[in-house]
Parts: structure tokens; C-alpha cells; sequence
């Protein structure tokens, strides 16, 4: 079974983290991996950097140019992870654009995902449908679980079909934003979280977006199965180096 | 030698098929048909008789039909008398219709030519079927050599189970004395995937190994289809490649946007301020010491005399419009030079709506004057950080701020590039540039068609104006002139179509400047609005098709072609659009050639850069 999978199927609420390959250092990778999963983090996401990330607010933005400058490129993280699976466990997600990944070739970069151990991806600006009409084939012969977001303005019967396409867990984007983070979640967010939880979704949803530390945290867990963090851990290893990624994991839950 | 394909039944299917431009297209009115034709018929080419085949139908059943689908030709198929079809013949000299009376005779394995004989002169073909247990449609051919000695001089159509395997048989039968008067050949279900739908593959097949066949016009044309199809591509190129967080913005105006462009309240609006506020139809004006230096006939298409100073008011008036009616109270666009974010911050003036226009922070410093004018006329301008800070940040600046507010903020985009239905509805809202020629043409020349029409590309909405109502007409050449910047292979080039790959940017398939590893590299043009990229998805079909030529041109060169113009004619134009007035060192025309070159904008924001350059 997929490792995304197997983690979905513990009873808790799961801890996702996203950082940036090649941010604060180029060859950090590894080592931010083997941490997050030492420190009781189940998920993981590993961003692919891109010169032009739209869907990103203004931090994750930042480490993408930092980590561009530093040197990363798609061949190079593949390097960097190519014995990951020797020293961790833990679900590992590639998050990054289509351009970065189309000029590596789709079927090359999917076959490269399952030589290392990768077990899914979530690309932003990849719509469902295209995904369901050239790519999905090629994604789950290399036995990746492709994620889709979803937001409160996306309409019910989107959110089923996405719902159908998928296979591990739906990216719940908290609000309508970029990434980044939010103080606290307020009635609408709420109200969203109901509505999803209604639905009765075959796939689980992990919300993203706007969660930055243990009240966010709680809240979004409170109908979904997970939450991501992704701006404040980065705004963390800017600040206190990748040193003490254990701090940043307990301050959450 | 004419090819009718038969038993048409899905909306789809026969649009596919008519891409083909078959000389007939058959639609069966007979309930036991499984063929049998029921609803609309798709607005087909002009050239494309439909015909409709009847079995025993009553004259008034037949009457309606024909009026209801405007056919061409009747076919009928079962044991209509020759006093039936005169009945017929009577209706259309009444009504005096252009329409061909067929009849058909099936055949086994003989046939009395006489039966024929009370025919002649009545309808206009034959039609010879196989004779089988169904009415038409029995899937296998009849022994042709019955037809040898063919008594009659009426010219028929052959039928019946007509397949790929005939081909040979065809071409041997059209050597015989009989052919003399053969018509066309009729196909029907040997081509089928399941009854009424035709395989296109086959079809083709067909049409290019017959030799008869292979100069359909329909065949050679097929692929010139420059229009955006329902998935938002133009060939390989567009769709929508956004974040689900852009999906119901987009989609809202996906299916909306034709509509409302359509709406006669719409129209009136949208003419009337192109009329009275930007000054529409900008003239098109003979140059006649610029034709005089280049030996050819020379006319500009003068968007610089519009409002604002350039094309883009035209998109954003009805991008404003549309924005109105979608209930939008507020605007972003994305700005390079400038250009676009004043005629962005214009139209929001003029409707009263609020109005913010990113623009890279290094833009902002280049083109202070522009900034003070978006200022002037209320919009903010927000300077985008991130990146390189130009162009291309300054779009995603505006994807991203569109993002956080979906529902009240309507994104104008300047170009024709972007997520479907974006590049169509800028080319739509430009395409009055090219709707203009063809009467302004003709009122000079007495011909709507010029023999080229050439326009500077960064993203390509003036080009894509100034071909648009051409772009289907061979017979007129599309020249799209990038920047080369310091030289194409300089580093320091714009020239998309020589160094882009195919990608994505902002959210469409197209051809885009960027590293083999995928990240999308800074352009550089003297010309501000030249340097992106990318180019619309329209402009990556006409290259990748060979429907258009494209040249890139430097710097350099650019500047000299602005130079001349402004000696030999007193025009100062745009740098962009001196891009496209230096055609005239790569490309040699003939001296009758009629040349319309789109001057895309004036050249009063560029007279610091002129200055600079020529020290002036």
C-alpha cells in the first residue's frame, strides 16, 4: 500500500509539513527529512522550486528565488534524495509546479518518483481535468497518488468529481489566498470545514493554507483528518537555521 | 470528381467531418433508418451542399425539410414516380431555389437502363445503390460493370458499401468510357464506428489515396483551423493551467463571455465607445514615400491614433464592459511599460471602478511618466517585488492578487495570453483592427484582402487583431516580427518563437522562453512591451503550422525602422511598432504586393529611449 495511504489510515490527526529543497541551504534536504520524520511529523512535503510560483504567497516565494540561486534543480533533488528511503519511512510528496516537471519529461519524472520512494505529488496549476484526460494513466503506473486542492469557493459538484479522480486525500485550501500565514480561522472558515465534512468525501481532506501554529492547527483538525504547514516552518529555518526543527514541531501539538 | 458522405447524425461528428469540406453532406429522414436525422444541423461551410435523402416521404414533408435545414439536393430513395419528382421540380422553380434533384436506383445484378428513361430531364443526377434488403446502407457494393454501356448522358453518383478496399476499384472504374460521367462517389457506412458516426481517420484515408479526391479543397484546408477549440486550445497550445483557487473566476467567464460579447445591448455599447472615445475606425493610411523607399505599397494601420496611444484601449473597453455585466466592482491588470495599465486605469475612470495595476518595480522606475498618468487618472499602483521584478512578476503579482479576492475583482489581461477564454476574448476585442481593413481596403484598393498583414509580437494581442478575419484567407500572408533584443543568441533577446519551448506561463500551454531545467528565463528588449516570455497560444499555432512567417529583429534595427518612418512620413512610432516597420530589411516584397503593417502605438513614451539612442 502507498505510504500516503497507510498513513491516512491512523487513528490521529496528521502533521504535514512543506519546505523547500535547496532552502536555507542547497544540500539541506536530506537532513530536513530525516528530522521532520525523527520529530513525529507524518507527512511530507518537498517543494520543487519554481522561478514563478503563483499560487504562493510572499515567503515561500522568497526561499523558491533563494533555492534557484543556491543551485536546485529537478535532477538535483532527485540526486539529493536518491538513497532517502535508507535512513526514513515517512510519506514524502513532491509539491511543485507542471512547467519544471513537463520539461523533465512526465513520464521520466514519474518513473524517477518511484525508483526513489516518492508517493505522490500536488502540482497547483495541473487542473483536474487535464490530469484526469493525459495524465492520470502515467501517474498511477508509477504508483503515484496525485492530490488536488480544493477551495471554499470550488462548488460541490467539483469537489465530487475531484473527490472521484482521487485516491489518497484532498488538499483543502483554508481560504481564498496564496500560501502564507493567517492569525486564526474565523466563521467562515469554519462554516467551509462543516460544509466539507457533510460531504462525506470517500478521500480524507487535509487542510493547508493559513496554519501556522497550535491554535490553527487545532482548528483545522477539528473536522479534517490533517493539516499542512508550510510558510511558518520555512519562516522557522529562516530565522533559527535547521537546528532545532524539533521546537518547531512540538510548539504545533 | 465529388465525394458525399451519408447518414451525418451527431452535432460533433459531422463538424468533424465537414473539416474535411466533403462537396455533400447526407442527412436520412426515414424512421426505420438507424441514420435517421432528428434536430439541429451545425452551421456548416458555405461550400458544403447538404443534401436530404427521403424514402416515400410526401412532398410537403419533403418541402418542409428542405426549407427548415437549407438543403441543396434531394435524394430520393424509395419508388417516387417521374410524375413525383416533377411535382418537386415545380416547388423550387416557385420558389426558385438552387437545388439538385436526385434519384436512386438500386442494382443487384443487372439492371434495365430503361427505367431511367422517364426520369430524364426531370431530376438533375443518378444515384446507383446496391439493392439489399434495407433502403441504402446494405455495406456491400454492387458489380459496377452493370453500368457498362450506360445509355444515358444524366450524370450520376456512385453508392453502396463503398469502402478503403474500393479504392483500387474506383480508380480502374474512372478508366472506363462510363466515368465520363460520374459524378461523385457516395460513402456511407464503411465508415463508421457504430451507425451515423464517421471515423474521421478513415475518411481521411480515403480522401488522400484517391486520386480524385486528394484536391478537395476541404482536405487541403482541414488543418487551418485557427480557432480556439472548446478546451481553450489552438492546436497544441492554451487551455487553462491554473490553481483550483483561479477555477470559478475562469469558468465564470469561460462561460459567459460569448454570451455577453453577443448581447446586442453589448455591442452597442462596446461600438459606441470605440466611436466617440477612442476614436474609432483609426485610419488606414497610404505611405506613400515609405512605399516609395521599399518598392511595394505600403499602409498603416493607425492604432497610435487611438485614445490612450496605442491598440490595448480596445481590449480593455470591452474587458470593462464584460466586467459590468459580470458585476465586478473592482479591476487589476498586469503592466510592462505601462501601456496597458492606462488603459486599464482609463476605462476604470470612465466607469467609476476601482483600479490597481502591478507593475515591476524596476518597470516603475523605467517608465515614470506612465506611472504618473495611472496615478493621474486614479487607479494605485502596486509595485511587484518578487522575481525579477518586471513583466512577468508583475502577472503573477496580479494571479496572486486575484486569488485572494475571487469574487468582486474582475483581472484584465493586456495580452492575448493567459487561461482560455482569455487569448480569445483579447483577439476578439482586437480583432476590430483587422474587421476595419477589410473595408478600408477595399474602398482603396477594391480588394478586402491585402497580400500581408504584419504586426510586432510580445504577447501578440495587436497581431492577433490585425490577422484575425485573415487568418482563414490563404491567400494573405501573416508576418509576426519579434524582438531580438542585442541579437537572437545574444542572451538578450525576446525572440519567443526562436528560443521558446513549449511550457506553460500564466497559465497556458505555449511556446516560452526558459532554462532546460524548466524555469522561465527574463527576456530583454529595448522595447518595454515586446519583453515577455512568452507568446499567446495563437501566435505558438501560426508559428508551429507555418501559417505565419516569423522574423526577429534587433534592437538595432528596430530603432532605424522608427527613425525612417518618422523622416519619411512624420509619425512618430512606438519602439514596439518600429519592430514591425523593420520587416522591410528581412523580407522583400513585390511592387504590386499590398502591405499592411499595424502601427500598434506612437512613440511619445519612448522618446527618452529615442533620445538616449540617438543622442538627440
Amino acid at each position: 500500500m502507498n505510504r500516503i495511504n497507510t498513513a491516512l489510515k491512523q487513528d490521529k490527526k496528521l502533521l504535514s509539513i512543506y519546505f523547500t529543497a535547496g532552502y536555507p541551504s542547497l544540500n539541506d534536504t536530506a537532513k530536513i527529512i530525516q528530522d521532520l520524520e525523527q520529530h513525529g511529523v507524518d507527512m511530507i512535503e518537498i517543494g520543487l522550486p519554481f522561478s514563478d510560483p503563483l499560487a504562493d504567497g510572499p515567503t515561500i516565494q522568497e526561499s523558491s528565488t533563494v533555492a534557484l540561486k543556491n543551485g536546485m534543480t529537478t535532477q538535483l533533488l532527485f540526486e539529493q534524495l536518491k538513497d532517502i528511503r535508507k535512513s526514513v519511512n515517512i510519506p514524502l510528496i513532491i509539491m511543485g509546479y507542471f512547467n519544471p516537471m513537463m520539461q523533465y519529461g512526465i513520464e521520466a519524472f514519474c518513473a524517477k518518483c518511484q525508483e526513489i520512494g516518492i508517493d505522490g505529488l500536488i502540482i497547483p496549476d495541473l487542473p483536474v481535468n487535464e490530469y484526469h484526460e493525459h495524465y492520470q494513466e502515467t501517474f498511477e503506473k508509477y504508483g503515484l497518488i496525485n492530490v488536488f486542492l480544493i477551495t471554499p469557493q470550488t462548488s460541490d459538484k467539483r469537489i465530487r468529481f475531484i473527490d472521484d479522480v482521487s485516491n489518497g486525500f484532498i488538499y483543502m485550501v483554508s481560504s481564498a489566498s496564496t500560501t502564507g500565514a493567517k492569525s486564526t480561522f474565523g466563521d467562515t472558515q469554519q462554516q467551509y470545514f462543516e460544509r466539507i465534512e457533510a460531504l462525506n468525501l470517500k478521500n480524507p481532506q487535509i487542510v493547508g493554507f493559513g496554519i501556522s501554529n497550535n491554535e490553527t492547527f487545532m482548528q483545522a483538525t477539528k473536522t479534517a483528518k490533517g493539516a499542512i504547514i508550510g510558510s511558518a516552518f520555512i519562516k522557522h529555518v529562516t530565522q533559527y537555521g535547521t537546528g532545532n526543527i524539533g521546537d518547531f514541531v512540538k510548539s504545533i501539538r | 470528381m465529388k465525394l458525399k458522405i451519408c447518414g451525418m447524425k451527431y452535432q460533433e461528428n459531422i463538424e468533424a467531418v465537414a473539416a474535411l469540406k466533403p462537396d455533400y453532406l447526407g442527412f436520412i429522414f426515414y424512421e426505420n433508418s438507424p441514420r435517421n436525422f432528428e434536430g439541429e444541423i451545425p452551421k456548416l461551410p458555405s461550400a458544403i451542399k447538404k443534401v436530404g435523402v427521403f424514402v416515400d416521404a410526401s412532398v410537403d414533408f419533403i418541402v418542409e425539410k428542405v426549407k427548415q435545414y437549407d438543403f441543396k439536393a434531394i435524394q430520393l430513395h424509395g419508388n417516387e414516380t417521374p410524375r413525383f419528382c416533377q411535382d418537386l421540380q415545380g416547388f423550387k422553380n416557385l420558389e426558385g431555389l438552387d437545388l439538385e434533384l436526385w434519384k436512386v436506383f438500386s442494382i443487384k445484378d443487372q439492371f434495365d437502363f430503361n427505367r431511367l428513361q422517364p426520369y430524364e430531364g426531370i431530376v438533375d443526377y443518378f444515384l446507383f445503390d446496391t439493392k439489399g434488403k434495407e433502403k441504402g446502407g446494405n455495406g456491400y457494393t454492387f458489380d459496377w460493370s452493370v453500368l457498362k454501356g450506360y445509355p444515358s448522358s444524366t450524370p450520376f453518383i456512385l453508392s453502396g458499401g463503398i469502402g478503403l478496399d474500393e479504392i483500387e476499384a474506383i480508380e480502374s472504374f474512372k478508366k472506363r468510357p462510363e466515368s465520363k460521367y460520374l459524378h461523385a462517389i457516395d460513402v456511407n457506412s464503411k465508415f463508421e464506428s457504430e451507425p451515423g458516426v464517421k471515423s474521421i481517420e478513415k475518411l481521411k484515408k480515403m480522401i488522400s489515396n484517391l486520386e480524385g479526391f486528394k484536391n478537395l479543397q476541404g482536405f487541403k484546408k482541414q488543418p487551418m483551423n485557427y480557432q480556439v477549440n472548446e478546451k481553450g486550445y489552438y492546436g497544441d497550445f492554451g487551455g487553462a493551467y491554473i490553481p483550483e483557487m483561479l477555477y470559478p473566476n475562469v469558468e465564470e467567464l469561460r462561460t459567459t463571455y460569448l454570451d455577453i460579447m453577443n448581447e446586442p445591448s453589448f455591442k452597442k455599447e462596446f461600438d459606441q465607445l470605440l466611436r466617440d472615445y477612442v476614436g474609432r475606425p483609426s485610419p488606414l493610411y497610404f505611405a506613400k514615400r515609405l512605399s516609395e523607399k521599399h518598392n511595394t505599397k505600403v499602409y498603416l494601420k493607425r492604432e497610435d491614433l487611438n485614445h490612450t496611444g496605442a491598440h490595448k484601449v480596445n481590449n480593455t473597453i470591452g474587458q470593462i464592459l464584460v466586467a459590468k455585466r459580470l458585476g465586478k466592482n473592482r479591476i487589476i491588470a498586469e503592466t510592462g511599460a505601462g501601456q496597458h495599465g492606462v488603459a486599464t486605469a482609463t476605462v476604470c475612470a470612465l466607469m467609476g471602478i476601482k483600479c490597481i495595476v502591478y507593475m515591476g518595480e524596476i518597470d516603475i522606475k523605467r517608465q515614470a511618466p506612465n506611472v504618473a498618468r495611472m496615478k493621474m487618472l486614479g487607479a494605485e499602483v502596486r509595485p511587484a517585488k518578487s522575481g525579477s521584478k518586471t513583466l512577468k512578476d508583475a502577472t503573477n503579482e496580479a494571479i496572486r492578487d486575484w486569488i485572494n479576492n475571487p469574487v468582486d475583482t474582475h483581472y484584465i489581461i493586456g495580452s492575448a495570453i493567459g487561461p482560455h477564454p482569455y487569448p480569445d476574448m483579447v483577439t476578439r476585442f482586437q480583432s476590430i483592427i483587422s474587421e476595419e481593413i477589410k473595408w478600408q481596403l477595399k474602398e482603396k484598393e477594391g480588394r478586402e484582402h491585402p497580400d500581408y498583414v504584419v504586426a510586432c509580437i510580445g504577447g501578440g494581442s495587436n497581431a492577433a487583431g490585425t490577422y484575425y478575419h485573415f487568418l482563414e484567407e490563404p491567400s494573405v500572408g501573416i508576418i509576426a516580427v519579434e524582438a531580438a533584443g542585442k541579437g537572437v543568441h545574444s542572451g538578450e533577446s525576446a525572440a519567443t518563437s526562436q528560443l521558446g519551448k513549449e511550457g506553460i506561463i500564466h497559465g497556458c500551454k505555449t511556446l516560452l522562453m526558459q532554462t532546460p531545467d524548466g524555469q522561465i528565463t527574463e527576456p530583454y528588449s529595448i522595447s518595454a512591451g515586446l519583453d515577455y516570455p512568452g507568446v499567446g497560444p495563437l501566435h505558438s499555432h501560426l508559428y508551429k503550422t507555418g501559417r505565419g512567417e516569423f522574423y526577429s529583429v534587433t534592437d538595432d534595427d528596430a530603432m532605424a525602422a522608427g527613425l525612417e518612418l518618422s523622416q519619411l512620413e512624420g509619425i512618430i512610432p512606438a519602439i514596439e511598432s518600429s519592430h514591425a516597420l523593420a520587416i522591410f530589411n528581412d523580407k522583400k516584397f513585390r511592387p504590386e504586393d499590398v502591405v499592411v503593417i499595424s502601427l500598434s502605438g506612437r512613440g511619445d513614451k519612448d522618446l527618452d529611449t529615442y533620445i538616449d539612442y540617438f543622442k538627440l
